[in-house]
């Protein structure tokens, strides 16, 4: 999956506009990094990656890259 | 002298849009200034809609929205065209009159289709932002059957009760954008549905207990209008009961 295709996936699950987003963004800077964008990004990284993730990793996210990184995995 | 059903340019999507009370409502919302756009499944009834609506700006299209795949396609096609809607109504829906003892899961399934799984999907893809406006209001046509059901309306009341304990969580989700989410418990109203319920034999026992009468379209498509508009901005979250006193 390309670059462009991860962040295009990342803002459809943030409900951002696109282009919004950078591999560099600090995921607290996000308005929409709430509860239920978290609970969206597990179901997004299942359908999309086929990757299953438990809560410490989504409290270990720190920056749009690191979401980046779980998808190639 | 103030028109507190103003609704001058706001965009709303209707489905079920081809008659009854969906029918009625893309009228009047045509009359309030509003742009609709109308789904349902026959075209030739779309077009007869659309022709005796008023204003501009309202466009039609064909999709059975009981399969739920055919949605994501529709509401991207009504945002390119006519941008994010205001309102969404969802009238879609149909009745099964069916004994317990011989409601498979089947039937079920099916009317949940028609009746709640569309609801949910609609719901679902208008949360985006690019698909709705803040402050937004959805609306989905339940039924007195979901609250107090009579024999042989099984899987049509758990279907409009599906609708009602939805809304629950939706409405305080999309509360973050100012999105309210509501539904419309109807008693009878006498739109082409019951007339075909009637006419295949359908037992009409509601009038006694709906001491006021049975309600014509227009009086749904009222109360409907009312719940898209600014002057039901506090109400979220509810089933607002409309049956002419069946219930009480």
């Amino acid at each position: 999956m390309t670059n462009e295709k991860k962040l295009e996936l990342i803002e459809e699950t943030f409900d951002v506009e696109p282009g919004t987003l950078a591999p560099e963004t600090e995921l607290e800077s996000i308005e929409e990094w709430g509860s239920l964008t978290k609970l969206s990004l597990i179901v997004m990284l299942d359908d999309e990656c086929g990757k299953t993730i438990n809560n410490d990793i989504i409290r270990s996210l720190k920056t749009v890259q690191d979401i980046m990184d779980l998808m190639e995995q | 002298m103030i028109d507190m059903l103003d609704l001058n340019d706001k965009h709303i999507l209707v489905t079920g849009a081809s008659s009854g009370i969906g029918k009625e409502t893309a009228i009047l919302l045509s009359k309030l200034g509003a742009r609709v756009s109308l789904v349902a499944r026959r075209e030739d009834a779309l077009k007869e809609t659309v022709s005796v609506m008023e204003g501009d700006g309202h466009h039609w299209y064909s999709c059975d929205v009981s399969d739920a795949e055919n949605i994501s396609g529709l509401v991207s096609a009504i945002a390119g065209e006519s941008g994010a809607v205001d309102g969404f109504i969802h009238c879609a829906g149909i009745g099964v009159n069916l004994p317990v003892s011989v409601t498979r899961t089947d039937t079920i399934d099916s009317v949940m289709k028609t009746n709640f799984y569309s609801f949910a999907e609609f719901i679902r893809l208008l949360s985006k932002k690019k698909n709705s406006n803040a402050g937004a209001s959805f609306v989905g046509v339940s039924s007195v059957a979901s609250l107090k059901g009579d024999k042989s309306q099984g899987a049509y009341a758990a279907s409009k009760a599906a609708m009602n304990a939805y809304i629950h969580p939706a409405a305080k989700e999309l509360s973050a954008r100012g999105i309210r989410v509501n539904t419309v418990a109807f008693g009878m109203i006498k739109t082409e549905a019951y007339e075909r319920f009637l006419e295949a034999g359908g037992q009409d026992t509601a009038l006694q207990d709906q001491y006021l009468g049975y309600g014509e379209p227009v009086d749904a498509a009222n109360l409907l209008v009312f719940m898209v508009s600014s002057a039901s901005r506090l109400i979220t979250g509810t089933t607002v009961v409309c049956d002419g006193g069946y219930i009480s």
